[in-house]
């Protein structure tokens, strides 16, 4: 015979009243100071316990017990679900706890590294051209608008130029919507960059600093690479995927600090974005090579290009490379010279 | 939305005192007012210990399962948090089932996955953004109102105090209407604090602790207001301080000098986000009835940052595995600053004729309501 004090609450009003239980056959005898009750054992559910608070027994007519006494509950009604059960077996140990940390601590890193890139990489595939040229238009037309105004370099030049870049983009999948852009920036300096959709924008300031055109073919091939892996929509896809896995560890405190959310997610972009300009290059050495022009270009571009950046300073290799967005420059004229 | 979810869900929270009982004159014959009236501290008695232990096994069993344990997860977790949350001896209750928020979860996806796919497939969206925001604006302002009272509905429904449910009767075609009249909203921001008042009263309005109506005192507004216009202030002064700081040092051409701006500028959103939320969680808990139970909240905005910041900090150290900490923290801080006051006994609420439907009623009811909340 089991018996344990509880708080009875007959579920029509709040009254609290304190009552000795006692189980006796199929019957649960309820006795407090103003009620005695008998409720057949069956009518009753169990709560599924948790640690520190009181276990509490339902009834089919919506009153309830609450009762500290753990002890004589497990005695009177079997373990609740086996799904409960198992999650309660799991979270009393700290063993288990720190099983629980590899897995957490695995599956977060394995969706940076590999889960979060290769999910990008598919949805990409959803989203069709159209939408992704749009986006680079808008773009393009902002940047008019704030920073840039139409190149002055020669029409010889910018000929040049411009036949160099269909040579490179001829025979690249989708080349017709490829369109290169001359431009006069404003605080950018020397500079190229791929807008989502195909467009290719270069600085008159770069065409100065590179006045041999097999350098500017090899930056163009670079940024070709980003354009036909489709980086800058990739990019967006994988900054939305690393906002949402860091909500989902700390998406409980999320609503406090929302702040803290926002360092990793950057920590995360800047790492990716490192990776994105390999993939670039990578596609840049097998262009160049592809139309006969030595991987050597790219190395002297880059090391032109470092020259008129005074603030990048070539060797900075190791921590800082994770920081940066793109990697030290002495590692990617190694690569093009191995390229070779 | 978390802020109105701090009323709705009434349960774990806060208590204030009634006005009107402590400046009432003196009872005629001498009887003090207040004879029978009690403070019940809010306790929160939950371990950070025991809270981490439930929440990566949870987070574990959510990766193994590709997140279909998500909704057991929650349970869990929220039965824990509510459960430690405890006034007059007696914790708050979570009762709901995992199935209606999975189904909710999944709806709440499916919706996601649509509004996505519509913004990347249909070309007229994508070519014209002053469309995309328009009809983005407008698919909020229809689905808002209807996600928001569905949640403090669920919520609501599975909070109980002394085995009394509580209980949200708001309409959505009330919430529409809050939306309607204040959709010229977003070209006059500076309407905000008005926009959150109307939902907070909304919100706290509609709420029933069995059969008993929340209220909440008008005298909530001045400060509720205030609070905002006070943070507005101070948002404008850090970010006419952090412009001439920014042109100062590239008048100096110092680079890195953006640094410290940078910092300071965070810290000063942060000390407004921490005064607004510290003064409207006070002026709503202050004034807000429910039969003879009172509140008193005295959240300050310097603790808020402090535990703010602190929890940035250790959270980002950890890799986010300090979350579980970190929520212990601000549950036990706020029912630290929480007291409920009682004229009168505690034991007369009643519960809601609705909720007297059997069992079968109940299951019912649970299959049509799902959480959407995530």
């Amino acid at each position: 015979m089991t018996e344990f004090d509880a708080i009875y609450y007959d579920g029509r009003t709040s009254a609290r009243n304190p009552v000795r239980v006692r189980a006796a056959g199929e019957l649960l005898h309820i006795a407090g100071a103003s009620l005695a009750i008998d409720i057949p054992l069956t009518t009753a559910r169990v709560d599924p316990p948790l640690p520190g608070m009181p276990r509490a027994l339902r009834f089919g007519d919506g009153a309830s017990l609450h009762t500290d006494d753990k002890a004589a509950i497990d005695a009177l009604f079997p373990p609740p679900g086996r799904v409960h059960a198992l999650a309660q077996a799991l979270e009393s140990r700290w063993l288990y706890a720190l099983g629980g940390i590899a897995v957490v601590v695995a599956f977060g890193a394995w969706c940076i590294v590999y889960g979060l890139p290769l999910a990008a990489a598919v949805a990409a595939r959803f989203v069709p051209q159209e939408a992704e040229r749009s986006l680079g238009e808008h773009a393009l037309a902002t940047i008019d608008r704030t920073l840039c105004r139409a190149s002055a370099s020669t029409p010889a030049r910018r000929e040049a130029v411009l036949a160099d870049f269909r040579m490179l983009t001829a025979g690249t999948a989708g080349a017709d919507h490829y369109r290169l852009e001359l431009r006069q920036c404003r605080g950018i300096g020397p500079n190229a960059f791929a807008l989502p959709g195909g467009i290719v924008v270069v600085t008159d300031q770069l065409l100065r600093v590179l006045p041999d055109d097999a350098q500017v073919s090899a930056v163009l091939a670079h940024e070709i690479g980003h354009v036909a892996h489709r980086h800058a929509l990739r990019g967006a896809l994988q900054a939305a995927g690393a906002a949402a896995l860091v909500s989902a560890v700390a998406g409980d405190a999320v609503s406090i600090t929302s702040l803290a959310a926002t360092v990793p997610t950057m920590l995360l972009q800047r790492g990716y974005s490192r990776r994105f300009e390999d993939e670039a290059d990578t596609f840049a050495f097998a262009k160049l090579e592809q139309v006969g022009i030595s991987p050597h270009a790219f190395a002297q571009a880059l090391t032109a290009l470092e020259r008129a950046h005074p603030a990048s300073q070539a060797g900075r290799e190791s921590a800082m490379d994770y920081l940066s967005t793109h990697p030290a420059t002495a590692r990617r004229i190694a690569r093009a010279l191995k390229a070779d | 939305m978390a802020e109105i979810g701090v009323v709705a869900s009434a349960g774990p929270e806060v208590v204030d005192a009634r006005r009107g009982a402590e400046s009432a004159p003196p009872l005629e014959g001498g009887v003090p007012p207040d004879e029978t009236r009690q403070t019940y501290p809010v306790l929160f008695t939950g371990r950070a210990g025991e809270y981490f232990r439930i929440w990566i096994v949870n987070l574990a069993l959510t990766i193994v399962t590709f997140g279909v344990y998500s909704a057991w997860a929650k349970v869990r977790k929220r039965r824990y948090l509510y459960g430690h949350t405890r006034v007059a001896d007696e914790g708050f209750e979570y009762r709901a089932k995992p199935l209606p928020i999975l189904v909710g979860r999944l709806i709440a996806l499916a919706g996601l996955a649509a509004i996505v796919a519509a913004d990347t497939l249909v070309p007229a969206l994508a070519a014209n953004p002053l469309l995309r925001r328009l009809v983005f604006l407008v698919v909020l302002a229809i689905a808002g109102p209807w996600i928001v009272v569905r949640s403090l509905r669920f919520n609501a429904r599975n909070t109980a105090y002394r085995n009394v449910r509580f209980r949200f009767a708001g309409r959505y075609v009330d919430g529409l209407k809050i939306v309607a009249v204040y959709c010229w909203l977003p070209l006059f921001p500076i309407a905000y604090p008005r926009f959150k008042r109307r939902v907070v009263e909304f919100g706290a309005e509609n709420h029933f602790y069995g059969g008993t109506r929340f209220s909440l005192l008008d005298a909530f507004r001045t400060p509720f207001v205030n609070a905002y216009a006070i943070a507005y202030g101070w948002t404008f002064l850090v970010l006419l301080v952090y412009a001439i700081g920014v042109a100062y040092y590239a008048s100096i051409h110092v680079k890195w000098a953006i640094v410290p701006l940078a910092l300071a500028l965070y810290v000063g959103f942060g000390l407004g986000i921490a005064f607004i939320r510290a003064r409207t969680v006070n002026a709503i808990w202050n004034n807000l009835r429910v039969g003879g139970v009172r509140f008193t909240s005295s959240l300050r905005a310097r603790d808020l940052i402090a535990l703010y910041a602190s929890n940035v900090v250790v959270l980002v150290l950890t890799l986010g595995l300090a979350t579980p900490w970190a929520v212990v923290r601000v549950h036990r801080y706020r029912a630290s600053k929480t007291t409920m006051i009682a004229s009168g006994s505690l034991d007369e609420f009643v519960q809601a004729e609705a909720d007297h439907v059997g069992a079968a009623g109940e299951e019912i009811g649970e299959m049509l309501d799902f959480d959407i909340s995530l």
